[in-house]
């Protein structure tokens, strides 16, 4: 029963105590959705868009041009414009904001469902957006909506400006649409991209499982077509997604049967059919068992989380609620490989590592400067563990099957990155008093794992053992 | 544009006669072949990659992408300019390539796709094993699979115990604590997890003199060909290059697909370096998920399509060639009248590569990691026995 704290949170860390009700202390904290714990500078996603413009623009248009012919001078100068952007300090400081929810709130469970939710709709490694926006697009757009239906967050998702970039739907034009004319009388041609609405359908809420064909995903592109960042000289492509009905398809659309007329609404009532389409919380179940159970899931797993969105209208905090109970009855019988990001946070939450650097240590960061390396220290550690959570491959986010994590190299970096671990705690943790309590505290089968680590005299070692043992990397 | 689909049957027609005599072949079984498979992902851009020549239905379609300076492999398809290190291969007759060819995928999400190209199934997600992992399998290579890349890809497994190397700048914990931690994961069943306690345990790769070594593909690449090169190193090994899926600003010669194919050349660069005269006993593959539409989009890029092309290298193939049934650009020559057609399913010449460096029957992989799919056997056609 032990691993349930590990298996929806991430542990119990020293202060914390075994709960005589563990599934209610889950519940209690999925209702609203708190202030952030971390109490160092926050900044909105809007002024981050901001220093991302510069940048590109910075780039773009005057630094190209300057230095046409100097390619050195281009290179030192586009450094300079990197750190005046704050290209190299904003992903470090979105990681604090988000590692402190794990290890410092009173909410890990929500935390662990944030890292879920923020996967699902992920914004993947493209262009400059980990560095610049898509912690803040998780902040704003993702857990800001976890106390609401699921339909808020995904339509915010899909016209977040952040996915519009990541997947394109800028370049998605009606190819009857008055811009496509134009176009054409200039000799141009504009079309359809068909990237966001293929998405939209696949990974954020119907999955292939509904049967959708390319017809639909040219529909749904169609009904797309327009939705992008309003364009500025010097603004270039970060400006606000906004509607443009010269980039819009006329003429009605039909997706999975169902017709749209042209125009705005379009897209917003599309979204509204596909969230509630039984394949989208079919698949939301699916992903949700995934992720905290097993590579696997039973329709028995599935089916009281599905129950709980068609009587709440998929409202998350209800459906988060079946999932954690689903967990919990399933606590016993399935533990779950760990993912980088999750054994991490695990590791630093139990044993009391000091993994994210103070507040007041993030803000002395000053805009103009290259960042010192210990402010850099969450970016070089979640890329070395194979899983930095803003750098995804591809829009699918990060693989949730056991298998895709287990090969020698990652768990090289586990065993490395362990004894890394242990040199960043307090003194007063580094004593086998602590371990002997966090063990009892966070295993069941405490007395088996003591034996085991009683094998090696030095704390490092128990340490990273114990840190690697399947206990551990399976919850 | 001269090449047409008759031409090919008419020319293939003397091979597919000769193919029924029995000529005793002197298996080469003491030398150590390697099998190299590059993957593409994001869908590689076959008629970027291999352009055809004087096609008009080509050049209308493609106004803003063609390429200048290609280089000319014959009367029909020229090569990207930027792609020197395959071209030396070529002029050496150790490059070749295989056009219009795809795995039989014709959905065009990346994600399925890869999933395929994969597994080498028809429905995405149902194998939970790699092609390449089963066809080690029945070659019994157990431990013979690298993969230059994090985490393991789904192609390599169906086979335990591979090796993956993508370094890490730190020291490794001593050994007995690996030991320890490999015999608790033996006594609780945790089998994978053994395993990889035991290649952790062995490995040479980490002490590489204590200097930190780079993570770029073109520097994987001569590692990997150092160990492939050893008579007890791996066989099999595996690179990823990603950025293929060019929605926009694809570009010309310089453009945003170039970088990734030129990262491709770069690993055959370096692989040639690292094996030294052991490229002559190796094959190198890449696979992609799918190719891209002709037309160019509103972004100057280009969608996901259908056929692609396939590139390959090293001493184990026959000769410099563009083998291909080729389907035509024409617009009822098409897929869905927007993509180049794949005649060739892609698994055939993957099938055929294993037979040739696995010295397995082609018909038993074809039957035991194909489920008897129906594949050509490609291998006299494309390699040398």
């Amino acid at each position: 029963m032990k691993n349930f704290y590990r298996k929806v949170a991430f542990g119990l860390g020293p202060d914390e105590k075994v709960s005589s009700d563990p599934l209610e202390w889950a519940k209690n904290q999925l209702n609203d959705i708190p202030e952030f714990s971390w109490k160092g500078k926050i900044l909105p996603e809007k002024e981050l868009r901001n220093y991302y413009r510069d940048y590109v623009y910075g780039d773009r248009k005057v630094l190209r041009k300057k230095f046409k012919n100097d390619k050195d001078g281009y290179k030192r100068e586009k450094n300079k414009l990197r750190h005046e952007t704050g290209q190299k300090f904003w992903w470090n400081l979105e990681l604090c904001i988000r590692y402190s929810e794990a290890l410092k709130s009173e909410t890990p469970v929500l935390a662990k469902l944030w890292y879920f939710w923020g996967n699902h709709f992920a914004i993947s490694e493209k262009d400059f957006l980990a560095q610049y926006t898509t912690g803040a697009y998780q902040r704003e757009i993702i857990r800001a909506n976890m106390s609401q239906n699921f339909e808020k967050m995904a339509q915010e998702a899909t016209i977040g400006w952040s996915m519009i970039h990541h997947l394109d739907n800028d370049q998605n034009v009606g190819p009857k649409s008055q811009e496509a004319k134009w176009a054409k009388e200039k000799g141009k041609t504009k079309g359809v991209n068909e990237n966001h609405a293929r998405e939209l359908l696949e990974l954020h809420t119907v999955s292939p499982d509904c049967g959708y064909t390319q017809e639909d995903v040219i529909q749904m592109a169609y009904i797309m077509s327009g939705w992008r960042p309003e364009w500025g000289k010097k603004r270039l492509e970060t400006g606000d997604v906004h509607f443009n009905p010269d980039a819009h398809e006329p003429g009605t659309k039909i997706v999975l049967g169902k017709k749209y007329k042209r125009g705005r609404k379009s897209l917003s009532v599309a979204i509204t059919d596909l969230v509630n389409h039984p394949s989208c919380r079919k698949f939301i179940a699916m992903k949700l068992c995934r992720y905290l159970i097993t590579d696997n899931p039973t329709n028995e797993m599935m089916e009281p989380i599905i129950k709980a969105w068609e009587k709440s209208d998929g409202f998350l905090p209800e459906v988060h609620k079946a999932a954690i109970e689903v967990a919990f009855n399933y606590s016993d019988k399935y533990n779950k490989f760990q993912n980088p990001e999750n054994w991490l946070l695990q590791m630093s939450k139990m044993a009391d590592v000091d993994l994210i650097p103070s507040p007041a240590f993030m803000d002395l960061y000053k805009l103009g400067n290259k960042p010192i390396r210990d402010q850099r220290a969450l970016e070089y550690l979640m890329d070395e563990l194979g899983q930095h959570p803003y750098l995804a491959k591809q829009p699918n986010g990060w693989s949730d099957i056991s298998e895709d994590w287990m090969s020698p190299e990652l768990l090289i970096r586990r065993l490395v990155y362990a004894r890394e671990a242990y040199y960043r705690k307090s003194g007063k943790s580094q004593t086998p008093e602590f371990y002997e309590e966090m063990i009892e505290k966070n295993y069941d089968n405490s007395g088996e794992i003591l034996k085991i680590l009683n094998q090696h005299r030095e704390l490092v070692h128990k340490h990273v053992i114990l840190f690697n043992l399947p206990e551990t990397l399976k919850s | 544009m001269k090449i047409s689909r008759r031409n090919f049957l008419k020319g293939s027609a003397t091979t597919l006669f000769l193919a029924g005599f029995n000529f005793p072949v002197l298996a080469n079984t003491d030398k150590k072949k390697n099998l190299v498979v590059i993957m593409l992902r994001g869908g590689m851009d076959g008629l970027c990659a291999v352009p055809i020549i004087d096609d008009k239905n080509f050049e209308k379609k493609r106004k803003d992408l063609i390429l200048d300076e290609t280089i000319k492999l014959n009367s029909d398809f020229a090569l990207h300019p930027k792609l020197k290190n395959f071209h030396n291969l070529w002029q050496n007759n150790l490059g070749a390539i295989v056009h219009a060819t795809n795995i039989p995928y014709t959905k065009r999400s990346h994600f399925d796709g890869q999933n395929l190209m994969e597994t080498g199934g028809h429905i995405p997600y149902s194998i939970k094993t790699g092609w390449l992992g089963r066809g080690m399998e029945l070659a019994e290579l157990k431990g013979d699979g690298l993969a230059l890349a994090l985490p393991m890809p789904l192609l390599l497994r169906g086979i335990p115990s591979n090796d993956n190397f993508y370094p890490s700048k730190k020291r490794l914990p001593r050994t007995e604590l690996l030991q320890l931690l490999k015999s608790v994961y033996t006594d609780k069943s945790e089998h994978d997890l053994a395993n990889m306690m035991e290649i952790i345990a062995n490995r040479s790769m980490m002490n590489n003199g204590g200097t930190s070594m780079s993570r770029k593909n073109s520097s994987l690449a001569y590692k990997a060909g150092l160990e492939l090169k050893k008579i007890n190193g791996p066989r099999v090994a595996v690179f990823e290059v990603d950025g293929f899926d060019t929605h926009a600003a694809q570009g010309g010669v310089n453009g945003s697909h170039s970088d990734s194919l030129i990262e491709m050349d770069s690993i055959f660069k370096s692989l040639e370096k690292g094996l030294g005269p052991e490229i002559e006993n190796t094959l190198v593959l890449t696979l992609t998920e799918f190719g891209r539409t002709i037309k160019q989009n509103g972004g100057r890029g280009t969608e996901h399509g259908y056929g692609s092309a396939i590139f390959m290298a090293g001493g184990l193939i026959k000769k410099s060639q563009v083998y291909t049934d080729w389907p035509g650009l024409k617009r009822k020559e098409l897929f869905e009248g927007r993509d180049l057609n794949s005649t060739i399913d892609s698994r055939s010449v993957y099938a055929s590569a294993m037979s040739t460096v696995f010295d397995i029957d082609f018909k038993r992989i074809q039957k035991e990691v194909f489920w008897g799919d129906k594949l050509q056997n490609l291998s006299e056609k494309l390699f040398k026995s």
